[in-house]
């Protein structure tokens, strides 16, 4: 269907067009001719609406429905309660979600594991309902703020006399002066309420807080900002949330990237008797009351991708690392999350003794990890040939390492020096009494034969000996994306603000043959705005109640 | 009025669909962090050898790569030691290179290893356990077979025997 869409002001209007976007006339002939005009968007065509849709401007339609967008709203709603409601399988490192659901939640809880929904967030059709409310978003702002801001900005003075008399707040009566003279005069107290005038001879447009009107279009700007932010915080190197361990006295480093943390002390403390509560006493449990972890971030300076040197740290950053006190370099944030109070053997200072004399011919520094190989200890040379960090003897009776952890350290020496065979005499240390025992290191050493027990390793003190006391289990977060949700959310303040506290206002009157009509608009707070107006017609004296100039038209 | 418009709801509607497809891909992916599966380029590899030389991948670009982790204290990986090393006297010349990673163990420990099994292939350090980490390893053996075009042929979890291990380079060879 064609419809005529020119006014008979003469100008073309758009497809769609309410109100004549030059006179303001309504261009609707059927609707009753006393009911209140519809303002939105001042009466302008959306962009989308075209005579003849094609393809992209249906999808285009359908994007820029605020129906469709509620829609939209209510199902991603509806998703993210029961999200909320029901324990993502996100949340867990172990566990069996088969059973968990209905455990916990009952069969309401199996039906939603059994639907797939246990990972809403990180499901297609959640983070497709999200995209699409991005796409309504963007679409539904411009096909509404580009129309709405033409209209705003090239508004004709002298409006059409049913654009005034259909307004909500509407006032006609005579005038008996010069009408030129009249709306002259009229501009001086409109001004000092604050509006901005523009006359046409005996035409008047009096305007105020504009701005407002883009309230909603800045909120949606923020409201994209905060959606990309986070659909693409997955991108590699914007979010990390590991956990890693980090053993006392020891620098770490942090999977990529090129920082490395040294644990320099961990403590815990728990709370004593005396200052739990009775009833918290009788359960028997130990409650930490502090665990702390003195920690100090390393960068890597230099030589850090070349794994043939040794990389060349700097101090970034030094932090006592507690719970909810994180240590934050940068975005760069490890908070306590665990430890573990297994000590574990670094090193031992031995010393090499004749069992015989006694005599001692001095001590070394022994490393479980990356020990050096040869040691010079008064006439003796020890060579280190072979370690075994857990040590154990296979089913073929050949000592094998069972794990990576100094559990049970041995290390199997050659021994050279005076009254020793050239070659040299094997001798296997046990660092740990324990061990010495359970695996016999005598015996052992007997079999290896060559030193006659001539000589032995020995600890002679506890300060000789070194351990890890403790590790600390740490959560390594970066976020990156939250600077841009903050700056969405304030973004979407702003609109609010924008919005909430400042009103557009207009005030349209013209006098033809000595009878003024006016007619005023606003979005909110129409006692305002008809108050204003009242005490506008007082100072250029006409009296009118308020409340009479109520347009009683049907429309709120 | 109208004509210019249409570039822009296309470029607005291309960019949307880009953009989401985007999430939605990395979303059903896992985001992307998770472990490298077959067909998957594999993460980048940088570490010292045990020759005291840095390997890359990139070093092994065109060669159909046998990536192996393995620790000493792994009865599995002992036992499978003898068979990687044979099938790398066999197929060497025929652009296969077996890697063999060791996790987080010193030197000291994996020269003696070496040394005793008589094992020449490259054996590099992953002394931080960046790389196991990357390559999402939970049990050990892990075998990761690269194909000569650069993607994950297939992964094999747990010990290999000559004839699997044989089968294996041989469909990287001639797929």
């Amino acid at each position: 269907m064609i419809k005529n869409t020119k006014c008979e002001c003469g100008h073309q209007n758009r497809v769609g067009t309410v109100l004549c976007e030059a006179c303001g006339k309504p261009l609707d002939e059927h609707g009753d001719a006393n009911e209140l005009l519809e303002m939105r968007y001042d009466g302008a065509a959306r962009r989308s609406q075209r005579a003849n849709p094609n393809f992209i401007d249906k999808i285009w339609n359908f994007f820029s429905s605020v129906k469709v967008a509620i829609y939209l709203i209510i199902f991603t709603l509806i998703g993210a309660m029961f999200g909320t409601i029901f324990e993502q399988e996100s949340n867990f490192v172990n566990f069996d979600p088969s059973t968990f659901y209905k455990d916990k939640y009952g069969t309401l809880g199996d039906i939603y594991y059994k639907l797939g929904l246990s990972h809403t967030y990180e499901s297609w059709w959640f983070v497709l309902l999200l995209v699409m409310i991005g796409a309504s978003l963007v679409i539904c702002s411009l096909d509404r703020v580009l129309p709405l801001y033409k209209a705003l900005s090239k508004q004709k003075i002298r409006k059409h006399m049913q654009f005034l008399t259909r307004q909500k707040v509407v006032y006609q009566g005579t005038i008996g002066e010069d009408e030129a003279e009249w709306v002259g005069q009229a501009v001086k107290p409109l001004k000092k309420k604050g509006y901005r005038i523009y006359t046409d001879g005996s035409a008047l447009l009096a305007e105020k807080q504009r701005f407002s009107r883009w309230g909603p279009y800045v909120i949606h700007i923020g409201l994209i900002i905060f959606l990309l932010a986070v659909l693409f915080r997955g991108l590699p190197g914007l979010n990390v949330d590991k956990h890693y361990w980090f053993p006392e006295g020891e620098i770490t480093k942090i999977p990529d990237s090129n920082l490395y943390l040294k644990n320099e002390k961990f403590t815990v403390e728990y709370y004593s008797e005396e200052e739990m509560s009775e009833g918290f006493r009788r359960t028997g449990k130990i409650v930490p009351k502090l665990f702390e972890t003195k920690a100090v971030l390393y960068e890597c300076s230099a030589d850090c991708d070349d794994p043939s040197k040794e990389p060349q740290l700097r101090e970034v950053e030094r932090h006592d690392i507690r719970v909810n006190d994180p240590l934050d370099y940068k975005g760069f944030k490890a908070y306590q999350f665990d430890f573990d109070l297994t000590p574990k053997l670094r090193s031992v200072k031995p010393v090499l003794v004749n069992v015989e004399t006694g005599e001692q011919y001095g001590k070394f520094q022994l490393d479980m990890s990356n020990p050096q190989q040869e040691y010079q200890l008064g006439p003796y040379t020890l060579e280190l040939k072979n370690k075994y960090m857990d040590f154990s003897l296979n089913e073929q009776g050949q000592p094998i390492s069972k794990s990576k952890d100094p559990n049970a350290p041995a290390f199997l020496f050659v021994i050279k020096g005076p009254d020793l065979p050239d070659e040299g005499s094997q001798y296997i240390y046990f660092p740990k009494q324990i061990d010495k025992e359970r695996f016999q290191q005598d015996a052992i050493n007997e079999k290896l034969g060559g030193l006659q027990s001539k000589l032995a390793l020995d600890v002679v003190g506890m300060e000789d000996v070194d351990f890890i006391q403790s590790s600390s289990y740490l959560n390594i977060r970066v976020d990156r994306v939250m600077p841009f949700v903050w700056l969405g959310l304030g973004i979407v303040m702003l609109g609010l603000v924008m919005g909430f506290y400042w009103h557009h206002r207009r005030i349209w009157l013209r006098v033809d043959d000595g009878v003024l009509t006016l007619g005023a608009h606003t979005a909110k707070n129409w006692f305002g705005l008809r108050r204003e107006v009242a005490s506008f017609l007082k100072t250029m004296n006409v009296e009118v109640d308020e409340k009479q100039l109520e347009n009683g038209g049907n429309r709120s | 009025m109208g004509k210019a418009r249409r570039p822009v709801q296309i470029v607005i509607l291309v960019l949307i669909v880009i953009l989401g497809g985007y999430a939605i891909s990395t979303a059903v992916s896992g985001g992307g962090s998770g472990k490298p599966q077959s067909g998957d380029k594999p993460p980048a590899i940088k570490l010292l050898g045990l020759d005291g030389d840095v390997h890359t991948l990139e070093d092994y670009k065109g060669k159909a790569v046998v990536i192996n982790f393995w620790a000493t204290w792994c009865t599995y990986c002992v036992n499978e030691m003898p068979a990687l090393q044979a099938q790398w006297k066999k197929w060497q010349d025929q652009g296969v290179v077996v890697l063999g990673i060791n996790t987080g163990e010193d030197e000291m420990t994996v020269r003696n290893f070496a040394q005793q099994l008589g094992v020449d292939f490259p054996i590099l350090y992953d002394s931080d356990n960046e790389v196991v980490q990357d390559y999402g390893v939970v049990p050990m053996p892990t075998t990761f077979f690269v194909d000569k075009k650069g993607k994950i042929a297939s992964i094999h979890e747990g010990e290999l025997n000559l004839a699997t291990l044989d089968d294996q380079i041989k469909q990287l060879v001639n797929p």
